[in-house]
């Protein structure tokens, strides 16, 4: 018997294509039937036999290692939130609180970037692309929990329209547009995104700031690591995750699973991860070794800075956006050390403006055709040239 | 022996792989001598339908070297004349008596060999109907003959990973074979011949001189035996740009022109599906594709090899360059959330299904597994490309019709083994597009001179 969903895309495909009544929505029919039944056009020239992964599977496979993320940001919402309160929530219930806070932000952004979308298939006329799933579901994931739902829906209609359309769609853009949906919010709404915003709740008791760990400096030469674990930060707290922050970024242990998800499928360029962490590493021992400032972020030393903040979340999932990121594996080695680098510096040189991570990875975008042309340079002079 | 190793390359793990043994079939009703295979031909006929031909009449020339020439491979009355679109030459059709009556040449013996005017030597070829087989690089048109060339690549294995075993093809035609080297020696000082490994013991088994007549082994990786990938990991001069090169096949069959005086009309070829392991078929010369193989089912194909190669309609006959047929079937239908599932039976380059964990070989479909979408950068044909090419960035420069970048990144390198477009996730016909690019500046730099 015939599969019941097929038949009935196959019963409505004359309303949505050539001359039907629907054709304007093409892409949104297109768009569900091929999530039910991925397509398999015939081959028309060789090769004649093709490799089995696509853009679906493909962007699938970062939802996945996504997944990890967003499930602890949603529990750790919840009970970030019992803490404020002064209670301690069971997990389910933390789930719960979570979800009542996160989900109507990944539903507002999917649900209003998807609108995006869809306009500009429309009015292109192509497909709509899949990498959408992944910007749609990372960039709530940066946000606060209290960030106003307008806020979100702002955000990513920046994000979709000027991070990517603008620039002619899925593959042409020149910035990550999840990250620019989130700096432009940041930019835009500073009080929505810093101070004492990071924890979702109505109470706050005593003694519970709202504040994230890279706020946090020592006073009267207190050294920072002490000061991090008196505000209740130490270096296990920042590894698992359970601290106020962005919704997904809090978690260092959670964000390397998703790490390590990329690197194994081979979706994410490990050369940009590791570069990236070997850049936070380097740079913040090169910094910790010059003496003084025993207060500040400058002698946090390198397990402080890859834990703290958003940079692994950062790292592994927004620098690793194939489109905004070098083409080329040198260009990648050096864009992740630099984002690492960056990162580090801007935390350190610049206590008003802690995250780091996502100027850092904004900032390298704009550089990555550079570095491109810098490999691609020296690569065809060493080629043995044949005209 | 020195061996080569091309940089990176992928084999995928695939049924079907044909034994040694060789049956004979019998002799087609139909042979046809088809234009399709051959690159940048302008043809011009020269018989009329109707008309008797021996083995060895010129049926088509090449308009931009009217004295090559491609002959009839059987004796009989052309029956019909087919051509495609414009016009275009597809094929001659020839009905074939049951007698072969050949045009004649004065046999040539080795040591006569070694003593004749090049020139007439490259004549002999040209009305035999065989200079053909020698191809220059980058674009591997026929060879010029008025260029001697750095190296001659002999490439005893073909174009796809089931091609036809050379210990098969050289069997009987051992004699051939070296007279065909000792023809090679009169064009070029340096003869590069290579073996892909699985093969090197089957060949030494067949001849002990073997281990001393090749020079190089390569990689079992596809595509290291591809003429161009060797090209590629030997050259070090801009003068090697320009060698040439030919295969096991067209190497044999002139040897057995030169020793016989005549039109050679035998094929050894491969016909391949899914995972039965057939043997090598003997055939003539032009054999009509549906001989040779059951049709393909529905949403399948016949193609004259995996990677590369053309699709064949089975009414046709087989080309002079061709040699392997694949019989692709197709996917028996989309697949419900087909981007979710293990995928056990599914091969792929990536670590994104169950089956990059397993080495069980699989039968691959002629389908695209996805739709096209923008190129995401993500370097999967990078990754895969045997002569270090860059495909995504030239596909962008031809799209930008920028043809000196493209040319700068290696353009004329590309060795059209298809891996990148087999590979790319968007589903981009980058083989295609390098492949249109490097054609169409092949033929705008003829024209220029
Ligand atoms: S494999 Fe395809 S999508 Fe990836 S970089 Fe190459 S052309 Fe672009
Ligand atoms: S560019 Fe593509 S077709 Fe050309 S050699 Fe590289 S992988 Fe093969």
């Amino acid at each position: 018997m015939k599969n019941p969903i097929k038949k009935l895309f196959d019963d409505s495909a004359h309303l949505f294509t050539g001359d039907g009544k629907y054709k304007k929505y093409e892409p949104v029919w297109d768009a569900t039937k091929t999530f039910f039944f991925l397509p398999s056009p015939k081959t028309g020239v060789m090769p004649f036999i093709r490799d089995s992964l696509d853009l679906k599977r493909y962007m699938s496979f970062v939802i996945l290692a996504l997944l990890p993320v967003t499930l602890f940001g949603i529990y750790n919402t919840g009970f970030q939130s019992g803490r404020a309160a002064g209670e301690a929530y069971s997990i389910l219930k933390c789930f719960m609180v979570g979800a009542w806070y996160v989900l109507p932000m990944i539903i507002v952004s999917y649900g209003v970037g998807f609108i995006w979308e869809f306009i500009f298939a429309v009015f292109r006329r192509h497909k709509i692309s899949e990498g959408f799933l992944v910007t749609g579901l990372l960039f709530p994931l940066t946000l606060p929990p209290t960030i106003p739902l307008w806020q979100v829906a702002l955000g990513i209609s920046f994000g979709v329209v000027i991070g990517k359309e603008v620039f002619g769609g899925t593959g042409r853009n020149i910035l990550n547009p999840a990250l620019t949906a989130r700096a432009f919010v940041f930019f835009s709404y500073p009080v929505s995104m810093s101070g004492d915003i990071w924890i979702a709740g109505k109470t706050m008791v005593d003694g519970i700031t709202g504040a994230t760990a890279l706020s946090v400096t020592g006073f009267e030469g207190q050294a920072i690591g002490s000061a991090l674990s008196e505000a209740g930060y130490p270096l296990s707290s920042l590894f698992y995750g359970l601290i106020p922050g962005s919704v997904g970024e809090t978690s260092a242990l959670c964000c390397l699973i998703g790490a390590a998800i990329l690197m194994v499928t081979r979706i994410a360029n490990y050369r940009i991860i590791i570069g990236g962490i070997t850049g936070v590493i380097a740079t913040s021992i090169l910094i910790w070794l010059i003496p003084g400032g025993t207060e500040t972020w400058a002698n946090a030393g390198p397990l402080y800075h890859l834990f703290a903040g958003g940079f692994l979340f950062g790292i592994s999932f927004m620098a690793t956006d194939p489109v905004s990121a070098p083409g080329t594996n040198p260009g990648r080695w050096i864009f992740g050390f630099l984002i690492g680098f960056l990162t580090v510096v801007i935390r350190v040189a610049n206590p008003a403006f802690m995250e780091g991570a996502m100027l850092a990875i904004l900032f390298m975008n704009v550089f990555a055709p550079l570095l491109d042309h810098l490999v691609i340079k020296y690569k065809t002079s060493k080629r043995i040239p044949n005209v | 022996m020195e061996k080569l190793k091309i940089s990176r390359g992928f084999t995928p793990k695939l049924t079907g792989k044909p034994d040694m043994s060789l049956i004979r079939l019998p002799f087609p009703s139909t042979i046809g001598c088809s234009a399709g295979d051959i690159p940048f031909i302008r043809p011009k006929l020269l018989v009329k339908e109707g008309q008797s031909v021996k083995t060895g009449t010129p049926l088509f020339t090449d308009k931009r070297d009217t004295s090559i020439q491609y002959v009839s491979p059987a004796t009989g009355k052309v029956k019909k004349i087919l051509f495609g679109e414009r016009r275009r030459l597809l094929e001659v059709i020839i009905e074939p008596d049951t007698q072969d009556e050949f045009i004649q040449f004065d046999p040539i013996s080795e040591a006569t060999l070694a003593q004749m005017e090049k020139a007439d030597l490259v004549d002999r070829l040209k009305q035999g109907g065989l200079w053909q087989g020698l191809r220059q690089f980058p674009a591997k048109d026929t060879a010029e003959p008025d260029h001697t060339p750095a190296m001659i690549i002999v490439s005893l294995n073909g174009n796809d990973i089931f091609s036809p075993h050379p210990a098969v093809v050289l069997k009987e035609n051992m004699d051939a074979f070296l007279t065909g080297l000792a023809l090679l020696r009169r064009f070029s000082h340096r003869l590069v011949i290579t073996a892909r490994e699985d093969c090197l013991d089957d060949l030494q088994n067949l001849s002990p001189d073997m281990g001393g007549l090749i020079t190089h082994v390569t990689d079992t990786a596809y595509p290291a035996w591809n003429p161009g990938a060797v090209l590629y990991q030997l050259k070090e001069t801009q003068a090697e740009n320009s060698s040439w090169c030919i295969s096991l096949a067209h190497l044999v069959m002139m040897g057995q022109f030169l020793m016989t005086g005549h039109y050679p009309v035998d094929k050894i070829i491969t016909a391949t599906r899914g995972e039965y392991n057939r043997p090598h078929i003997l055939i003539r010369q032009g054999a009509p594709v549906n001989t040779l193989t059951a049709p393909a089912a529905p949403g399948g194909m016949v193609t004259t090899g995996r990677f590369n190669g053309r699709i064949l309609d089975p009414v046709t006959h087989l080309g002079f360059f061709e040699n392997t047929l694949n019989i692709i079937d197709g996917a028996p239908e989309d697949e419900m959330f087909g981007f979710v599932r293990p995928g056990l039976g599914k091969p792929t380059v990536s670590a994104t299904f169950l089956s990059s964990l397993f080495k069980k070989p699989a039968q691959m479909d002629c389908t695209l597994h996805g739709e096209p979408r923008a190129c995401i950068n993500c370097s999967y044909c990078e990754r895969i490309c045997p002569n270090d090419l860059l495909p995504s960035f030239i596909m962008k420069a031809l799209h930008a019709d920028e043809i000196e970048e493209a040319l700068e990144l290696g353009l004329l390198d590309c060795c059209q083994c298809g891996l990148c477009a087999y590979t790319c996730p968007s589903k981009i016909e980058l083989a295609k597009i390098l492949a249109d690019g490097m054609d169409s500046h092949y033929k705008d730099s003829q024209y220029k001179d």
